[in-house]
């Protein structure tokens, strides 16, 4: 084993880089998957007809379909495809358009707006009527009994599920060193060309998603814990018993 | 109606009664649930709907906050008379928002399976509506709650969770909801059906204490000692129409309601 190559800066500022944008790639595909998923969610079940089946069309794309595929189907087809419009490369979207993390972040966004999207969907169905009736019974407007009563249920009968999405997104995240990227992957395999060195750059990689998954994992599970309302038998502060 | 009037009502306003029901009727498809029910409460009163399972005693009770919309008849409520859209036949199409709102606002309910928001705290649940519906500040709304939970003897678990509290402390916590409202007219649903028969007294104990204080109220319940003991009407439901209505004795003396109250006589 040679770890030498860990004290040059240059290696370590790839790596840095590689982990700052792995998650970053993370928080900025959760945020707006999620937004994007309610907006799934909530267009399946009280969308007009219209929207109901674009709803189902994407979900069923997105969850049909490789999630590597998609990744050069935005990233090769779409953005190469924006490339060639005229007057694209003067625009003020170019820098967007031609940075790959643009690309990543999209296709994430897409993909957990479809999954989550299914999971708040079917968890909003199982709250119970009766709490949202009473919210319209005591004069709530139909907006103020979604965000102010439904969603938040729905969110926190679904959280563990939401929160293990996540951390399987996490792991998802090393497609992206395909679109040249540099996210730890990408790094890794930097160092391996220069250094002719495979095993330990991936070693290396593997520790620091393995310590990133149990953060993250502590972390969401806080968040879990401190829902307002959990009910006291979830009330367990490891996954293990 | 102008709020002024709303805040002080005048002397004519004040004896009309919380509700004039005329000629109410109610069809879920095929099944008419209503067959034209006619109904008052007056101020200050208490009125039990007694009745069979599948009578019509919740649809009714349901139409007086309008969860559920009747297809045809008036209704005057806390001295409104509800503007229903009608098509050319005269059925019941629509009705006005903003006065829906305003409707229950004055008009609260309180569930048989207590419905309370599983995600908000003890007060929570208590100040949600009065922040939200009528617009009082936070603090404010929490000295109202905190007010109410304690008539209800709820205030030292303004903080727990609803998951925390037994069937019957969670109905206490929601009958205080419903009066945070400072309703004109308070609606229970079979309040007690859902409890252990333990925890039965102490929330048919809040009830009869808000009777005693005078509040307007219409209560469908099972529980026919209480019913005759509380109540200055009595309305028996039968296949969706008004079988025997009157002082709980004469309802009770009623040969039509005989064969269904025997069991608890
Ligand atoms: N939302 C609904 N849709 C269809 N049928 C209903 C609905 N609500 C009540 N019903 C029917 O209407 C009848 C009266 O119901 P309900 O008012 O709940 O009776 P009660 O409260 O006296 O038991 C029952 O036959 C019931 O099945
Ligand atoms: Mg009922």
């Amino acid at each position: 084993m040679d770890f030498s190559w860990l004290s040059d800066p240059f290696y370590q500022g790839y790596l840095w880089e590689g982990f700052v944008n792995t998650l970053w790639l993370l928080l900025v595909s959760s945020v707006g998957g999620l937004i994007l998923a309610v907006g799934v969610a909530l267009a399946r079940l009280r969308g007009p007809q219209p929207l109901v089946w674009l709803a189902w069309a994407f979900t069923t794309m997105i969850r049909g379909t490789p999630l590597l595929v998609q990744l050069f189907f935005f990233y090769y087809g779409v953005g190469r495809l924006l490339e060639g419009v005229p007057g694209m490369r003067d625009s003020v979207l170019w820098p967007l358009l031609s940075d790959p993390f643009f690309f990543g972040a999209l296709t994430f966004i897409l993909s957990v707006g479809a999954y989550s999207g299914e999971v708040i969907r079917g968890a909003m169905q199982s709250v119970p009527r009766g709490e949202l009736e009473a919210g319209r019974a005591f004069g709530l407007s139909g907006f103020q009994v979604l965000y102010r009563l439904w969603l938040p249920r729905a969110i926190q009968l679904c959280l563990p599920t939401l929160t293990g999405e996540m951390i399987l997104l996490l792991k998802s995240v090393p497609l992206v060193s395909t679109i040249a990227l540099m996210d730890l992957l990408q790094a890794a395999n930097i160092i391996r060309d220069e250094t002719f060195l495979v095993y330990e750059p991936l070693l290396l990689i593997a520790g620091i998603y393995l310590a990133t998954t149990i953060v993250l994992t502590l972390l969401l599970r806080l968040v879990e814990l401190n829902f307002p309302g959990m009910r006291p038998t979830r009330r367990r502060w490891l996954p293990i018993r | 109606m102008t709020s002024s009037l709303e805040l002080s009502p005048s002397p004519q306003a004040a004896t009309a009664p919380a509700v004039v029901a005329d000629h109410l009727i109610k069809h879920f498809g095929d099944l008419e649930v209503l067959k034209g029910v006619s109904l008052e409460v007056p101020e200050g009163t208490v009125t039990s709907i007694i009745g069979a399972s599948g009578s019509g005693k919740s649809t009714l009770l349901r139409c007086m906050n309008l969860l559920e919309r009747p297809d045809q008849g008036e209704l005057a409520i806390a001295d409104e008379a509800i503007r229903f859209t009608r098509n050319s036949q005269g059925d019941i199409i629509g009705l006005d928002r903003r006065q829906l709102q305003r409707l229950r606002a004055k008009v609260t309910m309180v569930f048989q399976q207590f419905n309370l928001w599983p995600h908000l705290t003890v007060l929570g649940n208590v100040i949600e509506a009065p922040m939200r519906v009528k617009g009082l500040s936070r603090k404010r709304a929490t000295a109202l709650g905190e007010h109410y939970l304690e008539r209800v003897g709820m205030a030292d678990r303004r903080d727990a969770y609803p998951a925390f509290l037994s069937g019957g402390q969670q109905q206490r916590v929601a009958i205080a909801r419903a009066l945070a409202m400072e309703p004109r007219l308070l609606l229970f649903d079979e309040p007690t059906s859902a409890l252990d028969p333990e925890r039965v007294n102490e929330v048919l104990g809040v009830i009869r204490g808000l009777a005693d204080e005078g509040r307007t109220m219409l209560l469908v319940t099972h529980e026919m000692h209480f019913a005759r003991e509380v109540s200055d009407q009595l309305v028996y439901l039968d296949q969706g129409r008004i079988a025997a209505s009157g002082t709980p004795d004469d309802v009770f003396d009623d040969p039509r309601c005989r064969q269904f109250m025997a069991p608890a006589a």
